[in-house]
C-alpha cells in the first residue's frame, strides 16, 4: 500500500520544486493537513457536487426523453405509448449490446463490485452509457426508475475523480460508494436514506472515516440537486395519524401482503431473468423493444400509470385519486411491467417501482380494510406511504433504509410505529420465502459472488464464551511462596498456571518454570518473580472470538474475566479452544 | 490540483445552470399553455376537460399556486372532494390567510359535513386578503357562513355576523333585504325591519322588502304597520299567498281586539261577545275526541265550567252594566285560546287573531 504522503498529488507537485526555507514550514502544514484521509473528505465534497450536476441533467434528460417521446399531456396518444417504449427499446438494445454492456441493470451491484472486485474501478464510459439509455428508457416509458442509475453515475464520477488523483488502493475500494451515495441522495432528495442504504447494502459496514466521506458526498449531491430543482418532496404528504393502537394491526396486515407482493416480485425476476439471458444472442436486440410493446399496451389498455417512474401517480394514489380495486389492479400491472422492463436487460433502476408498488398496494390494502372496517379512520395516503416502506423492507430487504426512508420522505414522526411494524412483517415473510435478497440474487445470476450483506447482517457470530474453558486447575497468587506453590501444583497435573497479580493483572507460568526455581534453592522468592514484564491479556465472555485471535498464539492461556468485576475469572482461552470451535462452527 | 477540481466544479455548475434554465422557460411555457387551456375548459364549465388540463401543467410546475388552486376548483366541480381538499390544505399550509382557499375549504367541510371546521373556514376567509372585489368577496363568505349557523340552530352567533355584515352592506337593497331575511330567520325581528326599511329607503317598490317588513311588523306584534307594509307587497305581488295570509291575520287581530281605542262600547262588547263564543267553539272542537290532542280532562273540565258559569253573563247589557265583566271574558278567551293551543295545535283564523290578541296584552292582564 503507498504512503498517504507519497500519493497525495498536491505534495508531489511540492517535491519537484525546492522550496525556499521560510516555505518549510508551510509545506509542512500543507502535508500535514492533506493527509490522504482529510483529502479523501474534501474529495468527497466535490464528488457529491459532481454528482449532483450529473443527476440534475439526468433529471432533464429523462423529463426532455418524455416530452418529445409520449407528449406533454396527461393524456397520452395510443400512437405513442405504443411506438415510444417499442422504437426506444430497440435503439438501447443497440447500444447496450456494442457500446455500453456495463449499463445492463439497475447499477447496485455493479458498484459493489467495483467495491469488492475491482478495486474502486468503473469505466467512466458506464456513466455515459447509463445516462443515455436510462434516459432513453424512462422517459419512452419502460417501468423503471431513474435512482440507481443516478447511483452508478455518481459511483462513475467518483471512480474517475478517484483515479485522477491517484488514490490509495484502500481509498479507490471506498471511492465508488461515495459517489453512489451523492448519486442516490441527489436522485431521491432523500440524504438520510441515500447514506443508510449505502451502508447497507454496499459497504456493509460503519466506520467515522467511511461515514464521513459519505454523508459529506450525499449532502453535497442533494444541496447542488435542491439548487437546481428544488426542495420539493417527491410527492405531497398527507397528514399522518396513528389515533389508536389497535390500528397497528391494520399495518401489519399491510406487512403480510407486501411480503407476498415482494416475494411475487422477486420471484419473478429470479424466475424469468435467466430465462431471458439464455434465449439466442440475437434475441437480445428485441427484448427491450418488446418489453417496451406489452407496457404499451398495458397502457393503452387503460393503465398509462405503469409507465416510466410514476411519481405523479404515487402523488395521486396517496389523495385517495383511485378506488382500492384499481390500485391493486395498478399494484399487480406494475409487478409485471416492472418485471418485463428489468427482465429485458433495459438500464433503469427498481427504486421508484419498488415505491410505486408500495404505495399503491398499501393505498389498496387501506382502502379494502376501509370498505370492510368503516370506523377505521387511517387515510389511503398513510397506508401509502407505509406501503412503500413495506415493499422496500420486502423486496429491496434494506430494513433499516427503508423506516428511515418513508420517516425522510414524510417528516413524520407518528408514522414511525406503523413503519416498523408493518416492514417486520414485510421483511420476516420475504426472508422466509425467498432466502435470497434481490441484490445477491442479481449477482449470482450474472456469475458474480459478493459478499451478501444481508448475510452478514444475519451471520451468527462466536463469541469468546462460546469456546472458553472453565478454569482448571488451581490459580496461583502472585505472592505465594515457591514453596508453598510446589506444595499446591503436588496434586495437578495442568501445565500452564494462571498467577494472579494486584490489582487485577494476570501472568502464567508452566509447572516446570515453578519446579526449576525451587530446584535451584530459591523457595523463599514469590510466584510473581519468575512472571516476565509483560502482562497476559485478558477477555470478557461477550467479546468477539476473532479478538480472541490477536492473543491466542502469544500466550498458552488467556483469562476470561466479567465485567463487573475484573478479579473474577470466568473461564480460559487458549489456541487449540479457538480453532476447535471455528472448526464446528465451520461443520455446521 | 483541488484549485483545478474547483475550477472544473464552477465550470461545470455554470453549463447546468444554462441547460437548467432552458430547462426551466421550456416547462414553464407547457405549463401555462396547459394552464390557459384549463381556464378556458373551467370558465366554461367543462370540469373534466379541465381537471386534466391543469393536471398538465402541474407536471411543469408542481408547487404552482395558481395551478393547484384551479385543479381544486375544476376537482370540486367533478365532486372530488378529497383530492380537491388534499390540494385545497397543501396552499393553505403555504398560505394560510388566503381568501379563496379557505372559503373552497369552508363549502368542502360543509359538504363533508364537518361543521366545526367549515366555520373555522369560514372565519379565516371573512378576514382573509382577497386579490379582487375584497368587500364583495368577504361579504360573500359571511353570507355562506351566517347561513351555515342557521342552519345549526346557532341563532346567537349567526346575529353577531349579521350585526358585522349590515354595518358594512351600505344602501344595497337586495343585500339589505337579504340581511332582513338573515335577521329574521335568526328570530332577530327589530334588526330585521331595521334592514328592511333600509333597503325600502333605497327602493320603496322592494316586493321582497315589504313583504319581509311586514313579517317582521307582524312577529313584532305591531299589526297596522304589518298590515300597510304586507298590502303594498300584495299590491305589488298578488301571488304571494305567505304575505297574503299574514295580513288577513293582521287585519283580523286590528278588527277583534276590543282593547283597542277609538271605538264606541257597544262595539267593544259586540267584540267581547263575539271572541267568547269564538273562544267556546274552539273549546268545544278541541274537547272532541276527534282532536288531535284533547285537553286533559281536568283542565277541560274547569275551563268548560268557567265557559258554562260566565256565559249567561255575556249579554250586552250585562257588558254594560259591568265594565269588569269584559276584563273576566276576555281573560277566559285568552285562558281557551293558550290552553287549546298547546294541546290542538296552532289555531287559525278568529282563533289565531284571538290568541296572537292575548300575546298583545299578556302584560295588561
Amino acid at each position: 500500500m503507498a504512503t498517504q504522503s507519497d500519493s497525495s498529488p498536491q505534495i508531489a507537485s511540492l517535491n519537484e520544486v525546492p522550496p525556499p526555507p521560510g516555505w518549510m514550514h508551510s509545506r509542512e502544514l500543507w502535508r500535514a493537513f492533506f493527509r490522504e484521509d482529510r483529502f479523501f473528505l474534501v474529495l468527497s465534497v466535490f464528488i457529491g457536487v459532481f454528482s449532483g450536476l450529473a443527476v440534475v441533467c439526468f433529471r432533464y434528460a429523462i423529463d426532455w426523453s418524455r416530452l418529445y417521446l409520449l407528449g406533454t399531456g396527461v393524456v397520452l396518444s395510443p400512437t405513442r405509448v405504443l411506438l415510444a417504449p417499442t422504437l426506444a427499446g430497440l435503439v438501447i438494445a443497440v447500444l447496450v449490446i456494442h457500446f455500453f454492456p456495463r449499463a445492463r441493470g439497475s447499477g447496485v451491484n455493479q458498484t459493489k463490485a467495483a467495491l469488492y472486485i475491482y478495486n474502486g474501478y468503473i469505466p467512466f464510459r458506464t456513466a455515459i452509457g447509463k445516462f443515455i439509455t436510462a434516459a432513453l428508457a424512462i422517459g419512452s416509458g419502460h417501468s423503471l426508475g431513474p435512482e440507481d442509475p443516478s447511483l452508478q453515475i455518481g459511483a462513475c464520477l467518483a471512480s474517475a475523480l478517484g483515479r485522477r488523483m491517484r488514490l490509495s488502493r484502500e481509498r479507490m475500494r471506498l471511492i465508488a460508494p461515495v459517489g453512489a451515495a451523492a448519486g442516490l441522495a441527489a436522485a431521491f432528495n432523500a440524504p438520510i436514506s441515500a447514506v443508510l442504504f449505502v451502508i447497507e447494502e454496499v459497504i456493509g459496514r460503519w466506520t467515522a472515516g467511511i461515514l464521513g466521506s459519505v454523508v459529506l458526498s450525499a449532502v453535497s449531491g442533494v444541496v447542488v440537486m435542491r439548487w437546481f430543482l428544488g426542495s420539493e418532496p417527491l410527492f405531497r404528504i398527507p397528514a399522518v395519524e396513528l389515533r389508536r393502537p389497535s390500528e397497528l394491526i391494520a399495518y401489519a396486515i399491510l406487512g403480510v401482503v407486501g411480503g407476498l407482493a415482494s416475494v411475487v416480485f422477486a420471484g419473478g425476476i429470479a424466475a424469468l431473468r435467466p430465462r431471458c439471458k439464455a434465449l439466442p444472442r440475437w434475441t437480445q436486440y428485441f427484448q427491450p423493444a418488446i418489453a417496451g410493446l406489452l407496457i404499451g399496451i398495458i397502457a393503452m389498455l387503460g393503465a398509462p400509470q405503469v409507465m416510466g417512474a410514476g411519481y405523479e401517480y404515487i402523488d395521486q394514489a396517496m389523495h385517495g385519486q383511485f378506488t382500492w380495486e384499481f390500485l391493486a389492479i395498478l399494484a399487480g400491472l406494475k409487478i409485471l411491467a416492472t418485471l418485463l422492463s428489468f427482465v429485458s436487460g433495459t438500464p433503469g433502476g427498481m427504486f421508484a417501482p419498488t415505491l410505486f408498488i408500495g404505495a399503491m398496494l398499501g393505498a389498496a390494502v387501506g382502502g379494502a380494510e376501509h370498505y370492510l372496517l368503516p370506523h377505521l379512520t387511517i387515510s389511503p395516503g398513510t397506508y401509502a406511504l407505509v406501503g412503500m416502506g413495506v415493499l422496500f423492507a420486502g423486496f429491496l430487504r434494506v430494513p433499516m433504509t427503508s423506516v428511515f426512508m418513508v420517516l425522510e420522505v414524510s417528516g413524520n414522526y407518528s408514522i414511525i410505529v406503523p413503519v416498523i411494524v408493518a416492514n417486520t412483517f414485510a421483511y420476516v415473510i420475504s426472508r422466509g420465502l425467498q432466502p435470497l435478497a434481490i441484490f445477491d440474487l442479481l449477482t449470482r445470476q450474472d456469475g458474480l459472488d459478493l459478499p451478501s450483506m444481508e448475510e452478514q447482517r444475519e451471520e451468527d457470530i462466536l463469541h469468546v464464551e462460546d469456546a472458553m474453558q472453565p478454569v482448571q486447575g488451581p490459580v496461583l497468587d502472585a505472592g505465594l511462596s515457591l514453596d508453598q506453590a510446589l506444595r499446591t501444583l503436588d496434586h495437578s497435573e495442568i501445565e500452564h498456571l494462571l498467577v494472579r497479580m494486584r490489582p487485577n493483572s494476570w501472568g502464567v507460568v508452566t509447572k516446570e518454570q515453578v519446579q526449576q526455581a525451587a530446584a535451584a534453592g530459591n523457595t523463599s522468592a514469590n510466584v510473581g518473580s519468575l512472571l516476565s514484564e509483560q502482562t497476559v491479556p485478558y477477555l470478557h465472555p461477550d467479546l468477539p472470538l476473532e479478538v480472541a485471535l490477536r492473543y491466542v498464539d502469544r500466550w498458552p492461556l488467556i483469562p476470561v474475566v466479567s465485567r463487573a468485576n475484573f478479579g473474577q475469572l470466568e473461564g480460559v482461552i487458549s489456541q487449540a479452544d479457538v480453532l476447535r470451535r471455528y472448526r464446528e462452527f465451520g461443520e455446521g | 490540483m483541488l484549485a483545478l477540481l474547483a475550477a472544473l466544479a464552477v465550470a461545470c455548475f455554470l453549463l447546468v445552470t444554462g441547460l437548467s434554465r432552458a430547462y426551466q422557460d421550456q416547462r414553464q411555457s407547457l405549463g401555462s399553455r396547459w394552464f390557459s387551456r384549463g381556464e378556458a375548459d373551467l370558465n366554461a364549465g367543462r370540469y373534466d376537460a379541465a381537471v386534466t388540463d391543469f393536471r398538465a401543467s402541474l407536471l411543469y410546475s408542481r408547487e404552482n399556486y395558481a395551478y393547484q388552486l384551479n385543479l381544486a376548483e375544476a376537482l370540486i366541480g367533478i365532486k372530488h372532494l378529497g383530492e380537491a381538499s388534499a390540494y385545497l390544505l397543501n396552499l393553505w399550509d403555504r398560505q394560510p390567510d388566503d381568501g379563496l382557499v379557505n372559503l373552497e375549504l369552508a363549502r368542502i367541510a360543509v359538504q363533508q359535513g364537518k361543521n366545526d371546521q367549515a366555520i373555522r373556514y369560514y372565519h379565516d376567509a371573512v378576514y382573509a386578503v382577497w386579490p379582487r372585489d375584497q368587500e364583495f368577496q368577504r361579504r360573500t363568505a359571511r353570507l355562506e357562513l351566517i347561513e351555515l349557523l342557521l342552519r345549526l340552530n346557532q341563532a346567537a352567533d349567526a346575529q353577531s355576523e349579521l350585526i358585522a355584515l349590515e354595518a358594512n352592506a351600505g344602501d344595497n337593497p337586495e343585500l339589505q333585504t337579504q340581511i332582513g331575511d338573515f335577521f329574521a330567520r335568526a328570530g332577530d325581528f327589530d334588526h330585521a325591519l331595521a334592514a328592511y326599511n333600509t333597503a325600502l329607503r333605497a327602493d320603496k317598490h322592494n316586493q321582497a322588502a315589504l313583504a319581509g317588513a311586514g313579517q317582521s311588523a307582524f312577529n313584532l306584534q305591531r299589526y297596522s304597520l304589518a298590515q300597510h307594509d304586507l298590502q303594498a307587497a300584495l299590491a305589488l305581488n298578488p301571488k304571494d299567498t305567505q304575505s297574503a295570509e299574514r295580513l288577513k291575520t293582521a287585519e283580523l287581530v286590528l278588527q277583534m281586539d276590543p282593547y283597542r281605542r277609538q271605538i264606541s262600547a257597544l262595539d267593544r262588547n259586540r267584540l267581547v261577545m263575539q271572541a267568547f263564543a269564538t273562544a267556546g267553539q274552539r273549546l268545544q272542537a278541541c274537547s272532541t275526541p276527534a282532536s288531535a290532542l284533547p285537553l286533559p280532562a281536568t283542565a277541560n273540565a274547569d275551563l268548560n265550567k268557567d265557559w258554562a258559569a260566565l256565559k249567561p253573563r255575556i249579554t250586552a247589557r250585562d257588558l254594560l252594566r259591568d265594565p269588569d265583566l269584559m276584563d273576566s271574558a276576555m281573560n277566559l278567551v285568552f285562558r281557551i285560546e293558550r290552553s287549546t293551543a298547546g294541546s290542538c295545535g296552532t289555531p287559525s283564523g278568529p282563533d289565531l287573531a284571538l290568541l296572537l290578541i292575548s300575546k298583545l296584552h299578556e302584560g295588561n292582564s
